[in-house]
């Protein structure tokens, strides 16, 4: 129960980052609150107090955590950070381009 | 049937994207060669399954698998290739093979860089379409989203960064909302195959299927710029160079349409949606976004951004006429979906073509520009005419079934909006073609403006115009040619079972 009521507070804080901040360097930080937030949440999902997964042949008899939410936020993940470093570059890139980061200041962003 | 076939519609693309760069260190002129190949392989592998298999998609029974790594459905991933697929990984197959050689024609710097994210683009469609599993479908969606951004961001100006950092915030928000509804539906039923979520879904108590498909709705409507989250679409599509913007408006938005069909017909009910009331709340929504899209079409004054709001509006028709989920509706939405692909992209490939002889991409700047270009000229005032809705473009077709699908159900609201969407559409188009057709002496001004395609070869791009052109009104008068592919589609869609017992059964 704890864990969703952390998950709610974390998503709700990275959603309020990237709606309400004006630079864009908070706003990704907040894209990453709100991934860091699921992916806390799925790994308490699912641990249901049982061994850590990969089942071994010394530990036949004992039931283990379910091992696929763990892949799936490896994945997670990966995209993440792969997003995020795609996402850093294009504010870089703006910034030489002689654009600002400040959301205020850029031309026809809510058009 | 298992057939290793359907994963060469992945591993082509898939395979040039990769060998691009190695090709690239022999020497350069391998490039193009390599691109125009893997777009007519693809071509036609994805013919010879239609070929092949015709009398299964003729009884409606067309289903291909094919388990990576010999793993059966319920535990491996698996692909899966129905008639819906097929129907849309030809769409994709088409596209890739005339984008690729418009992109021949068409693009002169930093070729390298963007053939790869291109045929990655084209691997993530076709993975989208063939995948059988929620999980490596939401990777693939992101994929997508990871390989078009760049593109939108291609032209290396300040416009176009914004335009996908704008492009990539929606995008990863509504990968995040899919992302939960995944996790929803893993921690709910256990599995994450697309058939055995169908079999299962119905047994979930009401709030825990509402609280998912409010997840997906969400996802959707980000990822199909329907009203409220609009907002990236008209820059993104409007800030790129004319091939992409033939990519995203006329095909990746069809790959959004297909992901909107299986998730909410196939892989969830429909009817649980309808029985909430979300169905009606869909369809007003999309109703509203259809007439906005039109009506912010009015002031647009640069011509892509005209395009792209449009765009806005069509897609926005599509959802509303599949959501009536009537046959009509569909019968109406998938031809929709045919016709505004050739139609957009007739338009698109077009404006790039008249775009080198203009300094802006603004209405003041293309006055007398289609005096000059006749020969383009023509095709795009055809397509337009198209969109508007006059025969024997196909859009006129379409938009007649889309209009009888909204009075079977007595739906009058949504008959007058697509009505009112072309007439609206007659002033926006004809602002532009009465400005093209000005005789006025500007002179040749190619060269006023950073041109980005330097190695512009006219025949190859005013070829594929004409392809995209010629193929709108040709279809247009053979319309009757789609009702075989589109009743074994609509028979995929109303019938999940179909799915199901084949996946987990043969």
């Amino acid at each position: 129960m704890i864990y969703n009521i952390v998950f709610v507070i974390l998503f709700i804080l990275g959603l309020y980052t990237v709606l309400v901040k004006k630079s864009m360097i908070k706003m990704v930080i907040g894209l990453n609150i709100m991934e860091s937030a699921i992916f806390f949440w799925v790994i308490s999902l699912s641990n249901t107090g049982n061994l850590i997964p990969i089942l071994q042949t010394y530990m036949e008899e004992k039931a283990v955590n379910d091992p696929v939410p763990q892949a799936l936020i490896l994945t997670g993940i990966v995209i993440g950070a792969s997003t995020t470093a795609f996402l850093l570059t294009l504010i870089i890139e703006l910034k030489k381009l002689g654009g600002s980061i400040n959301l205020d200041h850029i031309k026809g962003l809510s058009e | 049937m298992i057939s290793s076939n359907i994963f060469l519609l992945i591993l082509i693309p898939l395979t040039t994207a990769f060998l691009i760069p190695l090709l690239d260190l022999l020497h350069i002129k391998y490039r193009k060669i390599l691109v125009g190949i893997a777009g007519i392989l693809e071509f036609t592998v994805s013919f010879s399954i239609i070929f092949t298999n015709f009398e299964f998609l003729k009884k409606g029974t067309l289903f291909l698998t094919y388990n990576l790594g010999g793993w059966s459905p319920p535990f491996g991933i698996n692909l899966v290739l129905d008639s819906l697929g097929l129907f849309f990984s030809t769409l994709v197959s088409v596209a890739l093979l005339l984008i690729t050689v418009y992109s021949i024609g068409f693009i002169g710097h930093h070729e390298g860089k963007y053939y790869v994210l291109l045929f990655l683009a084209f691997a993530a469609m076709q993975g989208v379409i063939l995948t059988g599993d929620i999980f490596n479908l939401y990777v693939f969606i992101e994929l997508l989203t990871l390989t078009s951004a760049p593109l939108v961001a291609f032209k290396r100006n300040r416009n176009s960064t914004e335009a996908s950092i704008k492009y990539m915030f929606y995008g990863i928000i509504g990968g995040l909302c899919f992302f939960i509804g995944v996790i929803l539906i893993y921690f709910s039923l256990g599995t994450l195959n697309m058939a055995e979520i169908s079999s299962h879904f119905t047994e979930l108590n009401t709030r825990m299927q509402l609280i998912i498909i409010t997840f997906f709705l969400l996802s959707m409507l980000i990822k199909l710029g329907i009203f409220p989250f609009h907002f990236w679409l008209p820059k993104a599509h409007s800030a790129c160079p004319s091939s992409i913007s033939t990519l995203l408006s006329g095909l990746l938005l069809k790959i959004y349409i297909y992901i909107f069909i299986r998730i909410f017909w196939i892989v969830l009910d429909y009817n649980v949606i309808q029985e909430i009331g979300l169905a009606d709340f869909i369809v007003y929504l999309s109703l509203t976004s259809c007439l906005l899209g039109h009506i912010f079409a009015l002031q647009a004054d640069d011509i892509k951004r005209m395009l792209a709001f449009s765009t806005i509006g069509h897609i926005s028709m599509i959802v509303a006429a599949l959501a009536l989920n009537t046959e009509a509706g569909f019968y109406g939405g998938l031809l929709h979906v045919i016709s505004h692909f050739l139609m957009k992209s007739a338009l698109f490939t077009g404006t790039g073509y008249l775009l080198q002889y203009t300094p802006s991409h603004n209405i003041k700047d293309l006055k007398g520009v289609g005096y000059k270009n006749k020969n383009i000229f023509i095709s795009f005032v055809t397509a337009s005419l198209g969109m508007i809705g006059i025969p024997p473009v196909i859009g006129f077709i379409s938009k007649w079934y889309i209009l009888l699908a909204f009075l079977e159900v007595n739906n009058h609201i949504g008959a007058t909006i697509v009505i009112l969407g072309s007439l609206t559409a007659v002033v926006y188009y004809f602002r532009f073609i009465t400005a093209g057709y000005e005789r006025t002496e500007v002179g040749t001004s190619k060269k006023e403006r950073h041109v980005l395609s330097v190695f512009y070869r006219e025949k190859i791009v005013t070829m594929i115009v004409y392809i995209f052109t010629f193929m709108a009104v040709i279809t247009g008068v053979s319309f009757k040619l789609f009702d075989l592919p589109l009743k074994a589609v609509i028979d995929v869609i109303t019938n999940p079972a179909y799915y199901i017992n084949y996946v987990l059964g043969g």
